[in-house]
């Protein structure tokens, strides 16, 4: 059996959990625990380790879904989930402005040293007041050529069109 | 939609450089305890702004500043307001009352102003309304302003480290001028020290460097830097990949055959 990874990053409260939930084929295994910092004055629960979903691509290939934790001290943890990954998927809850520094931190940290195929989710975009995918691209730095894609993580269509962006960009570079 | 948040989080000058880039139409309203200022932007240039919700028209201002007096004022305003339809600053520059470039210099010098104040700001709330236009007599330039000039006189007054680290973390970086600046160095003036700097550009020299060779202090060389980063003119970038955990170096994406990806693209597309 082989198993391919995708790694779901972004800030506290971007939304990661609730992306691989809405697309996973098992029950989400997480270990959300109570927040005990700063980050429970914005949800009561914060994923502390990981979330890890699966989808079935047939009898012999599994792609696996890896949440990374949202908290500047896991870290850590990053280097370690991203080993191997195909892809990754940053999401950016596009209502908060005050996040997007952290955001680009955390591409800093995914895309600075090695080439990683991603694309940004412009998540809660189903919200008032959500910054439009191309007013992030801007607010984020981004290149014309990485992509920045709606989303609204409970909504299983939306979540589907970014990880097939994601694949689009994968297959651009992968071998015949 | 509005675009909301506060310059705490989002800064003004990465306010400003948004809508530069995205040719935004609309007022940028702050406001920051009893203060208020509200920038007009035009296809993404600045046309006008306003502190503390002053009205004032663009004749009420050339008469306070002298340039006009008041019977020619009350006059031109008496004409304008049975058959204006234009900006009242273009019917005083056509009615030969004032000269384009007077004109543009008044309004220009008044509403700089009015904006180099908001960059002290250390916080203060910001809703960007989309399409929202001044009064026809307010004092609107002739001429908008490009917000590359504003962006680099308000990070001349940055005097802390913490917004400059979040773009520019360390010193070891490189300085790389962007492929294609197009006219965005056009509209900027420089300061002696900033071209100090611009000319030490090589893409090869970190900041360390360059302070090293200008004899200016880290600080200085990553402000100047940190101004042409937010007017879009140059990029800067790690020097060289860090080891991972374990000494390992850290590796790139596996390459992977286009069959197993479209194996998982019909997958996903079924679901």
């Amino acid at each position: 059996m082989q198993t391919v990874k995708m790694v779901i990053s972004g800030a506290v409260n971007a939304g990661k959990t609730e992306f691989i939930k809405t697309i996973s084929e098992i029950e989400v295994v997480s270990t959300e625990r109570r927040a005990s910092d700063d980050t429970k004055l914005i949800k009561k629960e914060t994923t502390v380790a990981m979330d890890f979903g699966r989808i079935a691509i047939g009898d012999d290939l599994v792609l696996h879904l890896f949440g990374t934790p949202g908290q500047k001290r896991f870290d850590f943890m990053w280097e370690i989930l991203s080993e191997g990954m195909l892809g990754l998927v940053i999401l950016v809850d596009s209502t908060r402005p005050e996040t997007f520094r952290e955001t680009n931190r955390i591409i800093d940290f995914f895309i600075s040293y090695r080439d990683t195929p991603y694309v940004i989710a412009a998540n809660k975009q189903d919200k008032p007041n959500a910054w439009s995918p191309e007013e992030l691209r801007l607010a984020l730095r981004l290149p014309p050529h990485i992509k920045v894609l709606p989303c609204a993580a409970n909504d299983r269509e939306m979540v589907k069109d970014v990880l097939l962006g994601l694949l689009d960009v994968i297959m651009q570079r992968s071998d015949d | 939609m509005a675009l909301v948040g506060n310059i705490r989080d989002f800064g003004l000058s990465d306010f400003l450089y948004l809508v530069d880039r995205g040719y935004k139409t609309g007022c940028l309203h702050l406001n920051r305890l009893d203060d208020s200022a509200s920038l007009y932007f035009d296809r993404g240039k600045l046309i006008t702004a306003t502190r503390n919700s002053d009205r004032s028209t663009v004749i009420e201002l050339l008469v306070g500043k002298g340039k006009l007096n008041e019977s020619e004022g009350r006059e031109a305003l008496s004409v304008y307001q049975r058959n204006g339809s234009h900006p009242l600053s273009l019917k005083l520059i056509e009615s030969n009352l004032i000269s384009h470039d007077e004109l543009q210099r008044v309004l220009q010098q008044h509403i700089e102003e009015s904006v180099y104040i908001l960059f002290g700001w250390p916080e203060g709330d910001f809703r960007f309304e989309q399409n929202q236009r001044p009064e026809l007599t307010a004092p609107i330039m002739p001429v908008p302003l490009p917000v590359e000039h504003l962006i680099m006189e308000g990070v001349r007054r940055i005097d802390e480290w913490g917004r400059i680290k979040d773009r520019i973390p360390n010193t070891d970086m490189i300085v790389k001028f962007i492929d294609q600046p197009g006219d965005k160095a056009k509209g900027i003036n420089l300061a002696a020290d900033e071209w100090r700097v611009f000319a030490r550009i090589n893409g090869k020299d970190s900041l360390a460097d360059i302070a090293r060779k200008t004899n200016m202090t880290d600080f200085d060389v990553c402000r100047i830097v940190y101004g042409f980063l937010t007017a879009g003119l140059v990029d800067v970038l790690r020097q060289a990949p860090p080891v991972g955990i374990g000494g390992r170096a850290i590796p790139d994406a596996p390459r992977v055959k286009k069959s197993l990806v479209s194996r998982i693209i019909n997958r996903i597309r079924g679901m």
